[in-house]
C-alpha cells in the first residue's frame, strides 16, 4: 500500500479524534446543565420569590431583574450605537479616521468586563451617585454591548449597495433626510440582530454587576432609582460557593438552565435572521 | 447628535485608560513600581501585585496550550473536509457555544471539575491553577476554532486546487500549502482566544483557590493560587471606595487592561494581515 495514502488516512483519523473530543466536551457540558437543571424547574421555581437563601421558594425575582438589566442596557445603548455608525458611515470620510475608529470600538470589545464594574461603578456609581443600584448595572452593560451593536449595524449599514444612495442622492435628499428615508430602513436587521446579541452578552454577564448592580437576598423590585436588583447570575454566583449544601447547589442548576434556555434563544433568532438575510441575498 | 454618539462610543475606551491610570496613582505613591513585583498581599498593610500577574499568565498559558491541538484540529477538518451544510450547522454550535455565560463555567467547576481535578491526582483541594487552566481551554475552544476556521477559509481555492493538481494529496495539500498560509490568521485567532482567557472572571475566580501567593516551586500547578481578575472580584466588593486597597484593586485592573491589551491589539493585527 502506498505509505503517503496511509499517511493521509491517519491523519484524517487524528482531526476527527480531536474534533470528536472537542465536541464531546461541549455535549457534556449542554447535557449537564440540563440534567441537573431540570429536576428542580417547576411553576413554583418560576415563579415563586427565594426563600431561606436561595435553598427555597424560586427565582421569580432573579428573572426579573435579569430581565431588567439587559433590557435597559439595550434601550440606552441602541440610540448611541445607531448614532456612532451613522457617524462614522455618514460623515468620517478620511480612511484613516475610520481605521481609528475601528480600532477603538474593537478595543473596548476587548476589555474585560471585569474592568467594566470597576471603571463603571466609579463613574456612575460614584460620580453620578447612583450606589449600588440596577441604574449602575444597566449604564455599566449598556457600555459593555456598545461594541456588540456597533459592529452589527456596521454590516449592515456597510452592505447597503451603492446605488440606494445614489438614487437617494439623485432625488436631491440632505444627508438627514437619507439616514431616515434610505439607510435606517435598510440597516433595521443590523439593529435588530445586533440588539439580540447585545442582549445575549449582558444577560450572561456576571462579573461587571456583582459587585455594582446587585444584591442577594431580601430584594424585590427596585422602587427607586437608587436600589440593587438580583439576577440570574449573581444568584448562581452565591449559591454556587455553598456548594456543600445540595438543595442549593440544585437551585443553582435550575437557575442556570433558565439563563442559558434565555441565552440560546437569543443567539438563535440572532443565526436564524442572519441565515434567513443570507439566504435572501443569494437569490 | 450622531456626532455625539460617535463620541461617547469613541472615547469611553480613552476614558477607562485615563481612569484607571489616575485612580492607580495613590498605590503607586506609597508601594512606588515594587507594587509590581512585591509578593505580599495584605489589605490595609502592603500590596504586591507579583502572585496575581504570575497566576494570570500562567492560567492563561495552561488554557492555550490545552485548547490548541482541539481547536486547531476541528478548525482544519470543518473547513477542508467537512460538505458546506455541515459546516455552517457546526459554525452555528459554535456561536451558540461561545455565548454560554461564564457563570455556567464557573458552576460546572465547582460542582464537578473542581472534584474531579482533585479525585484523579488525589489533591486534597481540587480548586487549582490547572483546574482554572482548563476550564479556560474549555471555555475559549468555540472562539479560537470559529476564528481559526475564517482564517483557512480566507486562503482562495486555486492555491488548493494548483497543489491537488501537482499530485498532492488532500492532506498534504492541508498540511503544507493551506496552514502555512494562513498562518498569521491562526496565530491571531489564538492571541484573541488569549486576551478573553486573561480577562475572563466569574468562572476562574470560583476554582482558582483564591490564595495569593506563588506556589513554592514555581511550576507546582496544582496549588492553589490568584489571578488578577479573580482577586479583582474577590475584593471590590468590600473595598468599593476610595481607600488604598481600592486604588490597588485599580492598579492590578491597569495590568490586566495592558496585557490584554496587547493580546488583542496583536491578534487583530495577525487577522488583517492575514486577509
Amino acid at each position: 500500500m502506498n505509505p503517503r495514502l496511509w499517511k493521509e488516512r491517519a491523519t484524517i483519523l487524528i482531526l476527527y479524534g480531536l474534533t470528536g473530543c472537542g465536541c464531546l466536551v461541549l455535549a457534556v457540558i449542554l447535557t449537564t446543565v440540563i440534567m441537573k437543571g431540570a429536576p428542580a424547574l417547576s411553576g413554583e421555581f418560576l415563579f415563586e420569590e427565594s426563600r431561606n437563601f436561595g435553598s427555597e421558594g424560586g427565582i421569580f425575582y432573579q428573572m426579573i431583574g435579569t430581565l431588567i438589566l439587559m433590557a435597559g442596557a439595550a434601550i440606552v445603548c441602541l440610540p448611541v450605537a445607531l448614532g456612532s455608525v451613522l457617524f462614522q458611515t455618514e460623515f468620517l470620510h478620511s480612511p484613516p479616521l475610520k481605521k481609528m475608529f475601528r480600532f477603538l470600538i474593537y478595543s473596548l470589545n476587548a476589555v474585560p468586563t471585569i474592568i467594566f464594574g470597576l471603571i463603571g461603578y466609579l463613574f456612575f456609581g460614584v460620580l453620578l451617585d447612583a450606589g449600588v443600584s440596577w441604574v449602575t448595572g444597566v449604564l455599566i452593560l449598556a457600555v459593555m454591548i456598545l461594541p456588540t451593536l456597533h459592529v452589527s449595524i456596521h454590516e449592515a449599514v456597510e452592505s447597503i449597495p451603492d446605488h440606494y444612495r445614489e438614487a437617494g442622492l439623485a432625488l436631491g435628499l440632505s444627508p438627514g433626510q437619507q439616514m431616515r428615508a434610505v439607510i435606517l430602513p435598510q440597516s433595521m436587521y443590523g439593529m435588530v440582530t445586533g440588539t439580540l446579541l447585545g442582549l445575549a452578552r449582558a444577560a450572561g454577564e456576571t462579573a461587571a454587576i456583582m459587585f455594582t448592580a446587585t444584591a442577594f437576598s431580601g430584594v424585590q423590585l427596585p422602587q427607586s432609582w437608587t436600589e440593587p436588583v438580583t439576577t440570574l447570575q449573581t444568584h448562581i454566583l452565591v449559591l454556587a460557593q455553598e456548594a456543600t449544601n445540595p438543595k442549593a447547589l440544585t437551585h443553582a442548576w435550575g437557575a442556570g438552565l433558565v439563563l442559558l434556555t434565555l441565552v440560546f434563544i437569543l443567539i438563535a433568532a440572532t443565526l436564524w435572521m442572519r441565515s434567513g438575510m443570507e439566504m435572501e441575498a443569494e437569490r | 447628535m450622531t456626532g455625539l454618539a460617535a463620541a461617547i462610543s469613541a472615547g469611553t475606551i480613552g476614558l477607562l485608560f485615563v481612569s484607571l491610570v489616575v485612580e492607580s496613582v495613590p498605590v503607586f505613591k506609597t508601594e512606588g513600581v515594587a507594587f509590581l513585583w512585591g509578593t505580599d498581599w495584605f489589605a490595609g498593610e502592603v500590596y504586591g501585585a507579583l502572585p496575581m500577574i504570575y497566576g494570570s499568565l500562567i492560567v492563561t498559558g495552561l488554557a492555550v496550550v490545552m485548547v490548541l491541538p482541539f481547536a486547531l484540529g476541528s478548525a482544519i477538518l470543518t473547513s477542508e473536509f467537512l460538505s458546506g451544510r455541515v459546516r455552517l450547522v457546526v459554525k452555528a454550535a459554535m456561536e451558540l457555544l461561545a455565548g454560554v455565560p461564564g457563570i455556567l463555567y464557573g458552576l460546572m467547576g465547582i460542582a464537578l471539575l473542581a472534584v474531579w481535578v482533585r479525585d484523579l491526582f488525589g489533591l486534597i483541594d481540587g480548586n487549582t491553577l490547572f483546574t482554572a487552566g482548563l476550564l479556560l481551554a474549555v471555555m475559549i475552544l468555540p472562539t479560537v476554532m470559529t476564528l481559526a476556521e475564517d482564517a483557512l477559509r480566507a486562503v482562495p481555492g486555486e492555491t488548493r486546487d494548483t497543489a491537488l493538481s501537482l499530485g498532492l494529496t488532500r492532506m498534504e495539500t492541508v498540511m503544507q500549502v493551506v496552514v502555512p498560509q494562513a498562518l498569521p490568521g491562526l496565530a491571531g485567532a489564538v492571541f484573541l482566544g488569549l486576551g478573553r482567557a486573561m480577562g475572563e472572571t466569574i468562572a476562574v475566580m470560583l476554582v482558582i483557590g483564591g490564595i495569593d501567593r506563588i506556589p513554592q516551586p514555581w511550576f507546582d500547578l496544582f496549588a492553589s493560587g490568584q489571578n488578577i481578575p479573580s482577586k479583582i472580584g474577590r475584593e471590590a466588593a468590600e473595598a468599593l471606595g476610595f481607600d488604598l486597597q481600592w486604588s490597588a484593586l485599580i492598579a492590578l485592573g491597569l495590568v490586566l487592561f495592558m496585557m490584554v491589551m496587547t493580546l488583542t491589539t496583536a491578534g487583530h493585527f495577525l487577522l488583517r494581515k492575514a486577509r
